[in-house]
């Protein structure tokens, strides 16, 4: 019975009752939900529940080969997640994350489009707290944008699959065509999510808000349910290639400036998410097995990397690069934990990185793709001066910034040397990391040409910076606001709509004026002149009166025997 | 040596030998690439480090017009 329980599902509910319980028995109620979840993982592939309202089917649990990896790392993230938040004493945020997670794992075993839209919001509605809980202004502000715009995917999405319920008779959640305008709208709606150029304001915006618990639980689930969708429903669509490479390309250069550096974080994680839009608009075996074997190690490297900056901000209240520096010796697990992330992600050999990124690189150099090649390659030194130096030099090095703190909390530290042995081992272990991926393929990425040729760029790229920094090139970093696409929506938009709704308002006040002077002064006019006239006297009015009623009479007669008759 | 580790630094001169040991490796066996332009010698290291200088310099020309005040959304 249990085990036909759509995985996520009893964690939603099983969320419910979180409040209720006292803190050392919530972290160990927590667990035991997740691996509730992870047991229906069991059951194997196929279509395991579905249930009928109102004529229309709801498949709510269905598992292939593209479903379980993805299931897998959701579970581990739930977990390390409840663990890096154990510390915190208040079951607001829990429940967000128990049930936010829950949805996420729900909705990549959806099997039609209605389920899958369900817990499409109820990833939005529930991971909304985690920027609230930040309790600042700013995330106020930045919790409204984020759930308009997550509520706006969903729009899509649902109206995608009515179009396509209206021409198939189903909903089923399979590979959709592009040309169709249906396939356009399901598109729009997980490019949304997927943070596709111009649509990713929300995530810059919103991310770095939430709280330090929150940034680690956000960057796992919403935008690696996109990469999900879009393998299981575009793989092979080339506009793809097109839309990861520019998705690749840009964010590196905004990371370089910003100085906020959970910020730089999610401008990296926007970069990623480009590496996996990219294979998956490839299409082939060994493309996909790459961006999912990306999406996989990334939620475990990028989590990473978001922990240690929330451990920073929470011991020490800012994430500012502009005011940090010199924390290693305060926080030495933390920083090396950080510095294990910022080598996984830069996809040093041994590292999860390395073993999932050259996977892409390989299916694109197969497929001949050279100038996209050399933009991913060219993204990939990228990755490693904000990533992999920026966000751990800032924090832990560069200057003496005179801060006095101490180690993260217990919990926190379990979590990220977890996370930091999973990045290690997949990096080290790739054959066993390669079987949980869709496509069972002979892969090697372990030869004396990757491996020199990626030592090469990424020492070469350190040295560079190296460089720069030695010679006081690098200038220094500083309190400000990068402009980005959420600009468009915050500041271009008010910009030109608000005068224009002024000159509405005053135009039509103005017409308002108008038109009550001049019916005031007609009125004036006739009671004056009919006042003047005894039109309105007793018995001249009771004539006038019956004479206009007969007269409309008589209008309305002529008006219905004309239409009708 | 010694006034080159108090001059760069212990952990920039060992990234500088990292760098030569990587340079030494690639004459010592044969690297391949996906492409045919990677084949040429030592094409990852200059890659690499021109792909950071460019990503450097295009970035901080960016800040002029991309930099705004940290109050700029609140004003």
């Amino acid at each position: 019975m249990i085990s036909n329980f759509p995985p996520g599902l009893i964690m939603i509910i099983g969320a419910l009752l979180i409040p209720f319980l006292p803190h050392i028995i919530r972290q160990i109620y927590m667990m035991v939900l997740i691996l509730v979840s992870a047991y229906a993982l069991t059951l194997g592939l196929g279509i395991h529940s579905k249930i009928e309202i109102m004529d229309i089917q709801f498949i709510i649990f269905q598992s292939d080969a593209l479903t379980l990896p993805f299931a897998i790392i959701f579970h581990i993230a739930a977990i390390l997640n409840v663990i890096y938040g154990a510390h915190e004493k208040h079951w607001n945020q829990h429940v967000a994350i128990m049930s936010y997670s829950g949805a996420a794992i729900a909705a990549v075993h959806a099997g039609d489009l209605l389920t899958l839209f369900v817990w499409w919001e109820a990833t939005a509605f529930t991971s909304v707290f985690l920027i609230l809980a930040s309790k600042t202004q700013r995330s106020y502000k930045s919790a409204f944008r984020y759930i308009l715009i997550q509520v706006g995917s969903g729009m899509f999405l649902l109206a995608g699959a009515i179009l396509l319920m209206s021409k198939t008779g189903n909903a089923e959640f399979k590979n959709f065509d592009i040309n169709s305008l249906y396939g356009q709208l399901i598109f729009i709606a997980f490019g949304i999510k997927a943070a596709f150029p111009l649509l990713n304001g929300w995530l810059q915006d919103s991310y770095p808000e939430a709280s330090e618990i929150g940034t680690v639980a956000l960057s796992t689930f919403t935008t690696k349910l996109a990469i999900f969708c879009f393998a299981k429903s575009f793989a092979g669509t080339e506009i793809l290639i097109i839309i990861g490479a520019i998705m690749t390309f840009y964010p590196i250069f905004f990371a370089v400036i910003e100085n906020d550096l959970r910020r730089v974080l999610t401008y990296s994680l926007n970069n990623q998410l480009g590496f996996m839009i990219v294979a998956i608009g490839i299409g082939t075996e060994l493309a996909i097995n790459g961006a999912v074997a990306h999406a996989f190690a990334h939620i475990l490297y990028k989590g990473l990397l978001f922990m240690g900056m929330g451990a920073v901000l929470y011991r020490v209240g800012t994430c500012k690069a502009s005011e940090l520096g010199g924390l290693f010796k305060f926080m030495p697990i933390t920083a090396i934990c950080t510095i294990i992330g910022a080598i996984s992600i830069s996809a040093f050999p041994l590292f999860s990185g390395f073993v999932a990124k050259s996977l892409i690189m390989s299916a694109l150099g197969k497929e001949g793709l050279i100038f996209v090649y050399f933009m991913l390659l060219f993204a990939s030194a990228g990755v490693l001066h904000h990533s992999g130096i920026k966000i751990p030099f800032f924090a832990f090095f560069a200057h003496e910034s005179g801060i006095k703190t101490k180690e993260a909390p217990l919990n926190m530290i379990i979590a990220m040397i977890i996370a930091s042995a999973l990045c290690i081992l997949i990096g080290v272990f790739p054959t066993y990391f390669y079987e949980i991926l869709p496509h069972q393929i002979q892969y090697q990425p372990y030869d004396f040409s990757h491996v020199v040729g990626q030592l090469q760029l990424l020492t070469f790229a350190a040295f560079a910076f190296i460089c720069l920094w030695h010679f006081k090139i690098y200038p220094p970093e500083l309190n400000s606001t990068v402009l980005n696409s959420d600009w468009i929506y915050r500041k271009m938009i008010p910009g030109i709509l608000l005068p224009l709704l002024r000159l509405i308002s005053d135009i039509n006040k103005k017409t308002e004026q108008f038109i009550v002077f001049t019916f005031t002064s007609i009125k004036r006019f006739f009671s004056d002149t009919m006042i003047k006239n005894k039109v309105f006297d007793r018995e001249v009015g009771q004539d006038t009166l019956i004479v206009v009623q007969l007269f409309i009479i008589l209008l309305i007669f002529i008006f219905v025997w004309k239409i009708y008759l | 040596m010694k006034y080159l580790f108090e001059k760069f630094g212990k952990i920039n001169t060992s990234v500088l030998f990292l760098c030569i040991i990587f340079l030494i490796l690639e004459l010592i066996g044969h690297r391949y690439g996906e492409t045919s332009i990677e084949d040429i010698l030592f094409f990852p290291a200059f890659f690499g480090y021109l792909s950071c200088i460019i990503i450097f310099k295009l970035g901080v020309s960016l800040r002029s017009f991309l930099m705004k005040d940290e109050d700029y959304y609140d004003k």
